[in-house]
């Protein structure tokens, strides 16, 4: 093997923070606890001591930033121009079961999740800059938002309308309701 | 600009621009663009906005609030990433480089770290080549000691690329010692050139299609400008004299460039003539000699500049020292590398335009510019902003005068008369695309051409999207000249670059082409332009975006979001009532025998119309339940299949026609979104529940038609999609085989199963061969008949006979290209190779292509191929 040298330039094909930091996902039961404090609490926890080994194999990525519109064809279309997918799970609003801004998509190679973080992630889909992340793998019960009213944390407390998204952050639509 | 529609505020680049004040102060000399100076550190920022103004104090760079000294090592390795981008001369900038390490160069940190980063450079920013060995050149005046180190070095990794077969790191390599040419004893860079050309004819004699040896001469070609604007009218002899061996070489024509000409030959509209990149480089290269080596292009540096710039400083030696050249061995037999090398073909679409801005391909620039660019973007394809910010300075790492003002207007290269300039964003844009129709493959994932365009317009868009325009322009004025496969990587590209710019495009000025038939290209591409469109975005939403006149090209069935219609639902469709049982059945989850139940029924009422094949009906019924049921998503529809799955299994064993009949069902319920259609027969596939040959014997057998089949993109796409499974597959295949040490029983298997699979997909070729060849010649029964008949006229004829013979190229050169990589002769030859290597180290990469393998033999929804 070649030793492995370092580019003179950054990639944009590593991981970010998050998920190096992110604690294995275990249990889906843990979903009943208040959703926000949950991400929270893992952005706040330590990094596990090899962050990226539990990723050198990903196959795996998360998909942000999608319009709550945008349909699982569409993604197909825009993710197989980097490799044959193996399965494509869309995020879900915890209670309606409606598509709720994310989704994983999962490659049959580590290379092909690469080269989507490089060449798919901070372009367009459905008129959207999207972002990727590779990801340690799906595991039942990640597919649902888990914001207090369903849907991702980010649509709870947003300030701008963003009408892919649902418009305002849900908090404030229901203090408005109030 | 206006071509793509762009207002010039494409994002929030903005807002930035002038934050990082550093560098920028140049007048229009050196304009540099700096506006996305951040992207070394602020990649993937979804959350800018707050960040960004966190930094917008401007602090860091013009009022700094502290004293801070910047350790040795950082200093020295910002300098040397960044040389060549600034405003000072590159002259002055490498002196003052050299200058730095030789009163830092006992600093720990220079010595452990800085040659890594030195070297990498050379390999990861061929652009600035000519400029850090510029460094070790001055270095060589003032501290000997770094230029030999930094030799040793550069010798140690271009032997290393040369025994792995990295061709484009070794030819680097060579480049930054070719700079050297000056400070090296003897024939200095020559003598290895020599050496290497010997390696070519042992390699051209010892077999007719050699392609190493063609890579090898390019290296050489290539390497030649650059020694001899270093080493001087020394080495013109030198030069010459290799150069009139390399001709007989260059000037060849192996079988297989045959079958990578971006254009038809044989047309007139073609937008230029096929020509090797070798034997432009040749033909080039004895120009420059003829005119005493001038070699305008490529950067200059004074031998002397360092006397001249301290005429009192004494302890500068009268003679600078000089070196051995690095000893290289050349393996026998040569490493080809890790990647099927092919013959390159010179593409440019600027080249031959009336108003000129790019070099003629005549001129030596026309190649050393494109190879650089061209190493540029395939080198980093790892962060398409870097490469894009490059590319936009590309006039940067240039001579002085090899370029216009970035961004200059095409009618002022009308008017240039003294001396000829080269517009920039042409030339980039130029060489981006040459990559996305490099045949037979691309170096990259298509998709990587595409984004980094789209980050060209993002960073420059007034100087970048006028010249995009002129070539959007270009190919689709001669798209029924193209290769096809090439016409469909231009069709994915634009309709996935539009959709990162708001699908803008000026479809007005090709709406006299809408009263075209569809059976011509220009008319073709617009159809499958706007269903690919519709594929990322959405019907309505396409529709706001086209004139008035397209609109009808659009059903208007798309703008409700409804899934298409049940057949079965109308009572005048034959098995109406079975087929909506069927559907509620399947909704309910009903057991196999109850539908079997049904299928019964379907089976008694076909036979007693006297239906050939009973399976038929009852498949049709089945499979578009399935797909009216799993209509709403992707997921949906494969849930679906799974609760099928075993009864499609038993058509698919039981019946051909039936099985077909699957590919047709699904096809006829998406027939207004055929995309989806393309999507679930490839899910089908992986299944097993197609074989490959099936949906390429419902093509071909049951839907060409007299070839109208031909124009349609989506076909293709099947056709390509099916036909790309196959050939990874028996790569992979390949690959196990190739593994060193395989116990013997696996060996056997894996020969096996290559030997099947490798038929299989032999027989699939020669099927697609046929059926297109006898369009192309028109000796096919139903174009016959249909001519015959009067129902196509006979300007339709032709050019059904063209689309056939435009299909036949690609896969007739498909095929080639898979008997070279995995036909017998191909296969032996590694074998032998391998075999003949020392080590039998375990290599990572084939331990992953044998678990890929192993994994596609598993029942888990992979590719498995019967």
């Amino acid at each position: 093997m070649a030793p492995i040298r370092k580019n003179t330039i950054d990639r944009l094909d590593r991981p970010s923070s998050y998920a190096t930091s992110k604690v294995t996902y275990t249990a889906p039961s843990a979903m009943k606890l208040p959703g926000n404090q949950r991400r929270d609490d893992e952005l706040r926890r330590e990094p596990t001591p090899e962050p990226e080994d539990k990723l050198k194999d990903a196959t795996t990525l998360y998909v942000g930033n999608l319009s709550f519109y945008t349909t699982e064809e569409q993604i197909h279309e825009l993710f197989s121009k980097c490799g044959e997918i193996k399965r494509l799970v869309m995020g879900l609003d915890r209670f309606q079961k409606t598509p709720c801004g994310f989704c994983f998509v999962e490659y049959y190679s580590h290379q092909d999740a690469l080269d989507c973080m490089k060449y798919i992630g901070g372009t367009k889909l459905d008129e959207r800059v999207i972002r990727t992340d590779l990801d340690e793998g799906f595991a039942e019960g990640r597919q649902y938002g888990r914001g207090k009213s369903g849907g991702q944390v980010r649509d709870e407390y947003r300030n701008e309308f963003d009408p892919g998204r649902g418009g305002f952050g849900r908090a404030y639509a229901d203090e408005y309701d109030d | 600009m206006a071509d793509l529609g762009f207002s010039g505020k494409t994002e929030d680049r903005e807002e930035k621009r002038g934050r990082h004040g550093r560098d920028n102060r140049g007048g229009n000399k050196r304009r540099r663009d700096d506006e996305d100076d951040d992207q070394y550190n602020n990649r993937r920022e979804e959350r800018g906005p707050q960040r960004r103004r966190r930094n917008d104090g401007r602090r860091e760079d013009n009022t700094p609030r502290r004293r801070y000294e910047e350790p040795a090592f950082a200093k020295a390795r910002r300098q040397i990433l960044n040389i060549a981008s600034s405003t000072k001369l590159p002259q002055d900038e490498a002196i003052e480089i050299a200058e730095f390490l030789r009163d830092n160069y006992d600093d720990e940190q220079i010595q452990a770290q800085f040659f890594d980063v030195f070297v990498q450079l050379i390999v990861d920013q061929p652009f600035k080549i000519p400029f850090i060995a510029a460094v070790a050149f001055y270095g060589n005046q003032i501290k000997p000691e770094f230029t030999v180190q930094a030799i040793k070095l550069v010798g140690d990794r271009l032997q290393e690329a040369l025994t792995a077969g990295q061709w484009r790191d070794f030819k680097l390599l060579l480049r930054f010692l070719a700079c050297l040419t000056p400070i090296f004893e003897e024939d200095s860079i020559f003598a290895l050139l020599g050496q290497l050309f010997d390696t070519v004819v042992d390699l051209q004699s010892a077999n007719e299609n050699d392609v190493v040896g063609i890579e090898l001469v390019k290296i050489i070609l290539l390497t030649i400008p650059y020694a001899v604007v270093s080493g001087g009218s020394r080495f013109h002899e030198k030069a010459q004299e290799l150069l009139g061996s390399t001709g007989i070489v260059a000037g060849n024509l192996l079988p297989v460039e045959s079958l990578i000409h971006p254009y038809d030959a044989e047309s007139e509209d073609k937008v230029m003539d096929y020509n090797s990149v070798i034997s432009l480089l040749q033909q080039q290269l004895t120009k420059e000699a003829d005119s005493g080596w001038k070699v305008a292009c490529i950067p200059k540096f004074h031998a002397d500049a360092l006397k001249r710039k301290n005429p009192e400083d004494d302890t500068l030696p009268a003679v600078s020292p000089m070196h051995t050249f690095p000893t290289l061995t050349i393996p026998s037999p040569v490493n080809p590398g890790p990647k099927p090398l092919f013959p390159e073909a010179y593409f440019s679409l600027f080249a031959s335009q009336e108003i000129l801005t790019v070099p003629t391909i005549d001129n030596i620039a026309a190649s050393l510019i494109r190879d650089a660019i061209v190493d540029t973007i395939d080198q980093l394809d790892f962060n398409r902003d870097v490469v894009a910010k490059f590319l936009v300075d590309l006039d940067c790492y240039w001579s002085l005068d090899t370029f216009a003002k970035r961004g200059t207007a095409l009618d002022k290269f009308r008017e240039e008369t003294e001396k000829t300039v080269y517009k920039p964003e042409d030339m980039v844009i130029d060489a981006i695309f040459s990559l996305l129709f490099k045949l037979p493959t691309p170096e990259h994932k298509l998709v990587y051409y595409h984004c980094l365009i789209t980050q060209c317009c993002k960073v420059a868009p007034a100087a970048v999207a006028p010249s995009l325009g002129r070539g959007i322009r270009t190919i689709y004025k001669s798209l029924h000249a193209m290769d096809l496969e090439l016409c469909h990587r231009f069709l994915d590209w634009f309709s996935h670059h539009l959709s990162n710019f708001e699908f803008r495009w000026r479809w007005t000025e090709w709406l006299e082409d809408l009263k075209l038939s569809n059976l011509e290209p220009k008319k073709a591409f617009i159809i499958a332009a706007l269903d690919k469109e519709i594929r990322l975005s959405f019907a309505k939403r396409i529709r706001s975006t086209l004139p008035e006149d397209m609109h009808s090209l659009i059903p208007q069935r798309l703008d409700e979001d409804n899934s298409p219609d049940f057949k079965y639902d109308k009572p005048e469709t034959p098995y109406a009532s079975e087929g909506q049982m069927l559907l509620l059945q399947l909704r309910k989850k009903a057991t196999h025998d109850e539908v079997q139940v049904t299928i019964d029924k379907i089976h008694t009422q076909a036979k007693e119309a006297g239906i050939e094949d009973i399976l038929v009906p009852s498949t049709d019924a089945f499979v578009t339940a399935i797909c009216r049921l799993g209509a709403k998503s992707l997921s949906h529809f494969l849930s679906c299949v799974e609760r099928g799955r075993e009864r499609l299994l038993n058509i698919a064993q039981e019946s051909d026609t039936a099985r077909r009949q699957i590919v047709a069902s699904v096809v006829e319920y998406w027939k207004d979104q055929p995309g989806i259609a393309v999507r679930i027969i490839d899910l089908l596939l992986n299944y097993t529940i197609l074989a490959p040959i099936t949906v390429v014997q419902w093509v071909f057998g049951d839907y060409m038609g007299a070839g109208e089949a031909l124009t349609e993109s989506w076909v293709f796409e099947m056709v390509s999609n099916t036909v790309t499974k196959v050939s990874n597959r028996n790569r992979q295949i390949a690959s196990a085989r190739l593994q060193k040490g395989l116990p013997a029983e696996q060996l056997e298997m894996v020969e096996g199963t290559l030997i099947k699979d490798r038929d299989n997909a032999r027989e699939l070729f020669k099927y697609i061969e046929d059926a297109v060849g006898g369009v192309a010649q028109g000796s096919s029964d139903v174009l016959i008949e249909k001519e015959t008949n009067g129902e196509l006229s006979e300007e339709d004829g032709k050019l059904l006979r063209a689309w056939g013979k435009r299909w036949h190229a690609v896969f007739v050169r498909q095929s080639a290209v898979e008997e070279s990589i995995v036909g017998e002769s191909a296969l032996e030859a590694r074998i032998k190779f391998l075999a003949a290597q020392p080590d039998p180290e375990p290599e990572a990469d084939a331990m992953k292509v044998d678990d890929e393998t192993n994994g596609a033999t598993e029942a888990n929804g992979d590719t498995i191929m019967e």
